[in-house]
């Protein structure tokens, strides 16, 4: 039996309000700041600085322009964020699909056993 | 709750609260294409001179800041856009550039009489029919495939007759986006998302 290997999960993603933002941007073409806020039921504080840190991955393309005394944030995935989000994904299932095997029948066990 | 949980739920509740938008997008662009084709036609029947051949480029002058204006609305009203309505943005943008490049052209070749109309007629009849197939909007479809069938009706017009085209133009434009911009209208304010 072949050993199992567990996927590399990226540690970026591995975290609920950036997931919930990434996937929300995946299903949409471009949404503001406060639309994010809302579907995530998440703070400003805290969005933004989540928003931050995935742009600097570069997993988001943020366009900041001014509306009125307000300034406008939109948020767009980029192919990297979507490449990204997919392997993720992918990993996750391989995980959960997969059944990982006892001790007794890895091949570590079984060459301790001799 | 495990990040799959997590992907699927926030995937189906994007997708569960999705708003209609752009009902006045279609308004805003057939109402002044009706009335510059309408004042090019009585213009020339008047007159007859050469600048009113001209008169069909007021339609862009009124129609981008009017689409620009609908669009500003509607991003301020629900903070995101599909990916639908981004395709059909992009395709409309590229309707209304096809057609600008198209009349300027016609009008230095100098067949601008013999077929801006049918072009023109044709890439609103195909736009309005293929809008109407990604938002799942029968009327809209139907408008554009009968749109689509008359824009052949202006080269059977040509020689003195030719300015009757662009009257054939403008029915047409009420078909393909006055008509089914106002039956979309009152289907979005009466749409309840899931």
């Amino acid at each position: 039996m072949s050993p199992f290997k567990f996927p590399v999960i990226n540690p970026l993603l591995h975290n609920e309000l950036r997931l919930k933002i990434m996937v929300v941007l995946d299903s949409l073409e471009s949404a503001d700041f406060m639309y994010l806020c809302q579907i995530t039921d998440s703070t400003r504080g805290s969005v933004s600085s989540q928003i931050t840190t995935l742009k600097d991955a570069g997993y988001l393309d943020v366009t900041k322009t001014g509306m009125g005394r307000i300034s406008h944030t939109v948020c767009r995935i980029t192919t990297k964020g979507r490449e990204g989000l997919r392997t993720y994904e992918d990993g996750l299932r391989r995980i959960f699909s997969q059944e990982i095997p006892s001790p007794q029948q890895s091949d570590s066990c079984a060459y301790r056993s001799k | 709750m495990t990040e799959l949980d997590i992907i699927s739920r926030t995937r189906s509740e994007v997708l569960s609260h999705r708003e209609l938008t752009g009902e006045n997008i279609f308004l805003a662009w057939g109402y002044p294409t009706a009335f510059f084709l309408l004042l090019e036609f009585l213009a020339l029947e008047l007159w007859n001179e050469d600048w009113c051949a001209w008169l069909w480029a007021g339609i862009p002058v009124v129609g981008i800041p009017l689409m620009i204006y609908f669009l500003n609305e509607d991003y301020e009203r629900t903070h995101r856009r599909t990916l639908d309505q981004n395709v059909i943005l992009v395709m409309w943008i590229f309707i209304g550039f096809a057609s600008f490049i198209g009349g300027l052209s016609m009008g230095i070749a100098d067949v601008f009489s013999q077929f801006y109309c049918m072009f023109q007629g044709l890439l609103i009849g195909m736009g309005c029919f293929m809008t109407g197939i990604i938002l799942h909007f029968r009327p809209k479809t139907v408008c554009g495939i009968i749109a689509s069938v008359l824009s052949v009706v202006p080269l059977f017009l040509q020689g003195d007759c030719w300015p009757w085209q662009l009257l054939v133009t403008a029915v047409i434009t009420v078909i393909a986006l006055i008509i089914p911009g106002h039956l979309f209208r009152k289907y979005v304010r009466n749409y309840e998302p899931v």
